[in-house]
């Protein structure tokens, strides 16, 4: 029903992509860190800048960056950590593969690696101890061999191969886990093979009529949307790794992208999906638009996080490209009445297709990021008219900024701007300039840079996010805040950033995304100082109705609260869909629970 | 522990030519919680009324009643008015020049632990701070904000009772300086509650003021804790429940005195002859006491206690609005040892002063019929009893003893007097009660003879109530044990039991404390060698320490004997009777008893408290069932359950020999 039946129609289909990110990924990326090799944030003669041309920050001396790294977070710029090299051959055992399975696997002519290097980068995600472990240690369990299937086919071939032959696989897709979903269970003793799913990346059809395109699932968000773009279309599912992350992982993972009001997240997205498991394939029998058909076993493969199966193909709905893209931002005294203007915007649903709100602190990261004369001049600059106007009453170290982004009809794009501007005002809102709105967008994909830089200079930081009801929203960030300010005192860290943005509005309530770092020149083993940090934030989090993750997953970093967020019952479910699907824990994730991997489910 | 723990917070103000100048001090005070734009006496009440609970509230009763909503605004704002805090620096400064005058006047010294209260300082401006004092008398309210205005802290928030309110002048006053006002009364104006409850929870929630309040609920009268009461604590805390707010943090705080201002008051209280109504011309009666002298106020800060590590419970308030949500039932059952906790750690702040402890000694020297004490004798068994406190943990305000000695009996010289030999007795037959009006009197009409003979007694007992916690639960060891003979550990902590429990009110102790308080005391008896372990370890018995012995013993004898006789009342009255006829039957047994004054039986057995804790704790352990009819409390006796109390009670009376060879039981019987 896939292919052969659209290929007359569609000509130049399967369209064979040609993706940025290389098979063997390294040579573009950094091994021991995020995103690209050639950008990244330096120090150097007494000045920070970020590198390389890909993004509009580069290039470009960054003064005020100093001063806060060194005040707010109490770095000494004279003391680098030394980070290792790339691991050699030698740092890891030997696959752990029997010869004859070896041999087994090779007959199956699928693509292959056992150096070390591709192994390694494929035994973990971007938590915070996967990246300090790159730079500083070891895992203590790496996956044993890779490999490339091509197509459906080729998963479907090697899942019946580790099935038989007594195998884990751990299924592979962009790489940019937060939730230590995609890293070898350390006491897992059978042979782990990765399944990089990065060579099916072919768009197979196109629908124009329907709106809907069948993608394999190893397309990465760049190479999905530049592809469509050339054809007039968008998928608008723009999480913020959509640089780097796949289809396939966007699906396991239940993503949420930056446009979501407009496009909608994932679940909305997906029409039909694809995943091979070893007892089968589990799919449906159309690409009709909604059915009532009992429960819907696409959220069986949502959010499965790969421990039921591989997800390999993927029907999504696309849309014809928006006429008019427009950013904007709104300043408002304080957070509480950004968030009072975000519900009201919400409760009249008439999101644009994005609205964030950073706090105080983000907002001055975001400040400090820019490249300009002096910290008082950065705050007026873009926002300086109204700054001298009407600012006044504005205490800087309270102020909110809230990013929009708009996109539609130009008409369309006009009457909602002026909508969101009187919401705004209503809360005290004041407009602050297309500007800011945008750099706020391009900071979302450079801050995931800037850790790197921080864990050169004794700092560790991670995200964590929620989702929350309305009226808890306020509560829930003061609280968190309150929380890990005092448990930092008690852990002896002496300087630590704690802060948050509102990212997505819903009807019955919103997503807070917490960003926690800190110095630890004094501290000895900072990444679980982090964790429990990160733990606590997280129960109380809980404690205040919020949930256990709006679009990062469980993973293994949040197995502690899944039976409670899903009942007994729920967790009981889990574990008899794993037996049905996948008896012999060939997916053997330990992602949500812990499936035995030793005897038989 | 020294006295230097404690600073003189009258010292600077004593070598000051002027003491304007402190008073109009540029102040910084810390807040509890740092909110921008700070909220204000005025937005705290237009955030009641904007909130979603009272207008859907305001709603409703519209609704309901046809009214329109204007018109319950209205009243709503006349409520907010009556209950609302509100803050002048003006008054406060005033007040506190006034104050200055006053101690200087009639104070020695107010002492406060400057280390406590810096900690606490130092900890403050990021989630609720709720101070919460013992409260002995009226002063405590005052003194508490004087203390605050000392350090720089913000003067809380502090919940008063109405009756203050009555007090024409005295009410504006103490609101101006950040009382509220909290009515007692038990009625059911729904809109009065729920406009006071989220007025309180604006305060913790939204508030960046310190809260004071007293856990108590009362001043104590008797001078020693009483039980929590449950009302405000439940209000303050919901907003930790719901998570509106991170942490709360409580600090215990004990205060005491030399001489309670309402010393006297609180002794007649105590037998039944009610207190004046709060007024201000009583207030200025009161006035006279500035020809008086009061001695030192003492303030100790205890350590904060986190709501949040206390419980680490998990919310349960995840569906539905949060304004809707209430402390759930579960999470009230975590309420109490909270309660029980902040009441233990003020014990734990009691700050002994020697004043404590003489009462103590002359109160059981006058039980065992020595009527005098000498200076000398005095000297000496304060010093054991100082070394024995020390021992047990206890914080001792230091002092040379001779001077302590002649100190307080200058400050009690209405009370104790010292002959030219150094002989140190009460001060007996100055009191006169003059003409009573029968209906007014809460019990027994007791003569004016008992009366002016009981004052005294009692007054002396008020100043040793507040370190009797410490020695109680070795008391009624040492009781048990002098009563059956030796006993197997096991056996002797199921007696201990049952008599705690019968004075879990009149001790303030929880249920679930009882194994350790029990452990404590046998360890700390065995050590002072009041009790030792005999045949192989395993029996216990009384042992050499017949000083020490006869003192637990009778610290402990009024009440025991007091509880006796509410038994023996409750075995020959009707089995439905009401409070009053309860406590007048018990009151004139006892009346009876002391008339005869054959034996020697302490007058603070009369007192109305303990013969309410004594009611109370029959009650809790369904010994009776207490019921509230036209207003007034009926009992409702299990007339099998109070025989076996009283059989129990009948065991340990004769205890009483050790301190003198007299048949306490026989004389009683004879008088029922």
């Amino acid at each position: 029903m896939t292919t052969s039946a659209n290929k007359d129609k569609n000509i130049g289909f399967p369209l064979n992509i040609k993706s940025t990110i290389p098979k063997h990924r390294q040579e573009l990326l950094k091994w021991n860190g995020w995103g690209y090799k050639d950008s990244q944030f330096v120090y150097q003669d007494g000045k920070v800048h970020f590198t390389g041309k890909r993004y509009p920050i580069g290039e470009q001396p960054l003064p005020h960056l100093i001063g806060y790294v060194t005040e707010t977070m109490g770095v000494d710029l004279n003391i680098q950590s030394i980070e290792r090299d790339p691991p050699k051959e030698f740092d890891y055992p030997e696959p752990n593969i029997p010869q004859n399975v070896f041999e087994l696997l090779k007959s199956l002519e699928i693509p292959y690696s056992v150096k070390i290097m591709d192994r390694v980068t494929r035994a973990h995600g971007q938590t915070l101890n996967d990246v300090f472990i790159l730079k500083n240690g070891q895992f203590k369990r790496i996956p044993d061999v890779v490999v490339w299937p091509e197509s459906h086919d080729d998963v479907v071939k090697l899942v019946k191969f580790g099935n038989e032959n007594n195998l884990v696989i751990i299924p592979y897709g962009g790489g940019t886990s937060v939730s230590g979903a995609v890293e070898c269970p350390q006491d897992e003793d059978r042979p782990i093979i990765s399944l990089d799913t990065s060579q099916m990346n072919r768009i197979l059809w196109l629908d124009k009529e329907n709106l809907v395109a069948c993608c394999e699932s190893g397309i990465i968000g760049q190479d999905l949307e530049r592809e469509l773009s050339k054809l007039g279309f968008t998928t608008g599912h723009e999480p913020d790794s959509y640089e780097f992350s796949s289809l396939g992982g966007w699906v396991a993972t239940r993503a949420s992208g930056m446009k979501k009001n407009t496009y909608g997240n994932i679940e909305d997205i997906v029409v039909h999906v694809k995943m091979v498991t070893p007892r089968g394939v589990l799919q449906k029998n159309c690409q009709a638009p909604r059915m009532s058909c009992g429960p819907d076993f696409n959220h069986v493969i949502m959010g499965s996080e790969g421990s039921l199966g591989v997800i390999t193909e993927v029907i999504i709905k696309i849309r014809p490209l928006p006429a008019c893209r427009k950013y904007g931002s709104l300043v408002f005294p304080d957070f509480e009445s950004g968030i009072k203007c975000m519900r009201e915007v919400a409760k009249q649903r008439c999101q644009p297709a994005s609205i964030r709100l950073m706090d105080n602190d983000q907002f001055k990261l975001g400040m400090i990021l820019k490249p300009a004369a002096s910290y008082f001049g950065i705050i007026l600059d873009g926002i300086k008219h109204f700054y001298i106007t009407t600012i006044k009453g504005f205490n800087i170290d309270k102020m909110c900024v809230m990013t929009l982004l708009f996109e539609g009809q130009e008409k369309d794009v006009k009457i909602s701007e002026q909508k969101i501007y009187s919401i705004g005002e209503m809360f005290g809102g004041v407009p602050a300039g297309e500007k800011n709105g945008e750099r706020g967008y391009m900071l979302t994909f450079v801050i995931a840079y800037i850790r790197d830089l921080g864990l050169k200079y004794q700092i560790v930081a991670e995200s964590f996010e929620t989702s929350v009801p309305w009226d808890r929203a306020v509560t829930l960030v003061q609280n968190v805040k309150y929380l890990i300010s005092r448990d930092c005192k008690n852990f002896g860290i002496t300087h630590f950033v704690i802060n948050s943005r509102v990212t997505q509005t819903y009807d019955a309530g919103c997503v807070i995304y917490f960003y926690l770092g800190f110095n630890y020149s004094n501290i000895s083993d900072p990444v679980s100082v982090h964790h429990q940090l990160e733990e606590k934030a997280r129960d109380e989090i809980i404690a205040c109705g919020g949930s256990i993750s709006h679009h990062h997953g469980v993973g293994k970093l949040r197995t502690k609260w899944y039976t409670d967020t899903v009942s007994r019952v729920g967790a009981d479910l889990l574990v008899a869909t794993k037996k049905e699907l996948d008896p012999n824990n060939v997916f053997a994730t330990n992602n949500f629970l812990t499936f035995s991997t030793k005897s038989k489910l | 522990m020294s006295a230097k723990k404690f600073e003189d917070l009258l010292e600077p103000r004593r070598r000051e030519l002027s003491n304007y100048f402190y008073i109009n001090r540029a102040l910084n005070p810390q807040v509890a919680v740092q909110i921008s734009p700070r909220p204000s006496p005025q937005s705290h009440q237009e955030a009641v009324l904007n909130s979603k609970k009272i207008s859907e509230l305001v709603t409703e009763i519209s609704q309901k009643q046809n009214v329109k909503r204007e018109e319950i605004v209205k009243q709503l704002r006349l409520i907010l008015e009556e209950i609302g805090y509100k803050k002048n620096l003006q008054v406060i400064r005033y007040l506190g020049y006034l104050l200055t005058k006053i101690f200087l006047k009639v104070s020695t010294g107010v002492y406060v632990n400057h280390q406590g209260i810096s900690q606490i300082k130092s900890q403050m401006g990021k989630c609720p701070v709720v101070f919460v004092p013992t409260h002995r008398s009226y002063a405590d309210f005052i003194v508490f904000s004087y203390v605050m205005f000392a350090y720089d802290i913000e003067i809380p928030a502090i919940a008063a009772g109405m009756d203050f309110q009555g007090m024409m002048g005295m009410g504006e006053m103490l609101r101006n300086t950040g009382a509220f006002f909290m009515r007692r009364s038990y009625n059911d104006d729904s809109l009065y509650w729920s406009a006071f409850k989220e007025y309180v929870n604006q305060l913790v929630s939204k508030g960046d003021l310190p809260l004071e309040f007293f856990i108590e609920g009362t001043r104590s009268r008797s001078n020693k804790s009483i039980v929590p009461k449950y009302g405000l604590f439940n209000m303050i805390l919901k907003s930790f429940f719901l998570s509106q707010v991170p942490d709360i943090l409580f600090v215990p705080v004990n205060v005491s005195y030399d001489r309670i201002l309402e010393e006297s008051l609180f002794a007649f209280e105590l037998l039944g002859i009610p207190k004046p109504k709060e007024s201000t011309s009583g207030f200025f009666k009161s006035l006279t006491i500035l020809k008086e002298s009061f001695g030192n106020i003492y303030f100790n800060f205890g350590e904060p206690i986190s709501t949040r590590s206390f419980f680490q419970h998990k919310s349960q308030h995840s569906f539905g609005s949060i304004h809707l949500h209430e402390t759930s039932e579960e999470e009230k059952k975590l309420i109490p040892p909270l309660a029980y906790e902040i009441i233990r750690r003020q014990q734990l702040c009691t700050v002994v002063t020697y004043t404590n402890l003489i009462s103590l000694i002359l109160s059981k020297n006058l039980t065992r019929g020595q009527q005098y004490t000498g200076f000398e004798q005095l000297g000496v068994e304060i010093g054991m009893w100082k070394q024995i406190l020390q021992s047990w943990g206890a914080t001792i305000f230091e002092k040379d003893v001779g001077e302590a000695i002649r100190e307080c009996l200058k400050v009690q010289q209405k009370l104790l007097h010292c002959d030219e030999n150094g002989n140190i007795g009460l001060v007996t037959n100055k009191i006169s009660v003059g003409k009573l009006n029968p209906s007014k009197l809460k019990a027994h009409v007791l003569s004016e003879d008992t009366i002016s003979y009981s004052v005294p007694f009692i007054m002396l007992q008020l100043y040793a109530n507040p370190i009797l916690h410490y020695f109680v639960d070795a008391a009624l060891i040492v009781i048990v044990l002098r009563s059956f003979g030796k006993m197997i550990k096991d056996e002797l902590f199921k007696h201990y039991c049952t008599l705690r429990a019968i004075f879990s009110y009149e001790f303030v102790l929880l249920e679930s404390w009882f194994k350790m308080r029990f452990e404590d005391a046998l360890l700390k008896l065995k050590q002072e060698k009041i009790i030792s372990l005999h045949q192989n370890g395993l029996y216990y018995d009384v042992f050499e320490n017949k000083y020490f012995e006869e003192v637990l013993i009778s610290s402990v004898q009024p009440f025991l004997l007091s509880y006796y006789v509410v038994t023996v009342v409750l075995e020959t009255v009707s089995e439905m009777v009401d409070e009053k006829t309860i406590l007048v039957n018990v009151q004139s047994v006892l009346e009876n008893a002391l008339r005869e004054n054959k034996i020697f039986i302490h007058p603070y057995c009369l007192t109305l408290d303990t013969l309410g804790n004594c009611l109370m704790s029959l009650a809790k352990n369904n010994i009776v069932k207490k019921t509230r009819r036209n207003n007034i409390n009926v009992y409702d006796v299990n007339r099998e359950a109070v025989r076996k109390l009283k059989a129990n009670l009948e065991i340990y009376i004769p205890a009483f020999h050790v301190i003198k060879s007299f048949d306490m039981f026989l004389h009683l019987k004879s008088k029922i």
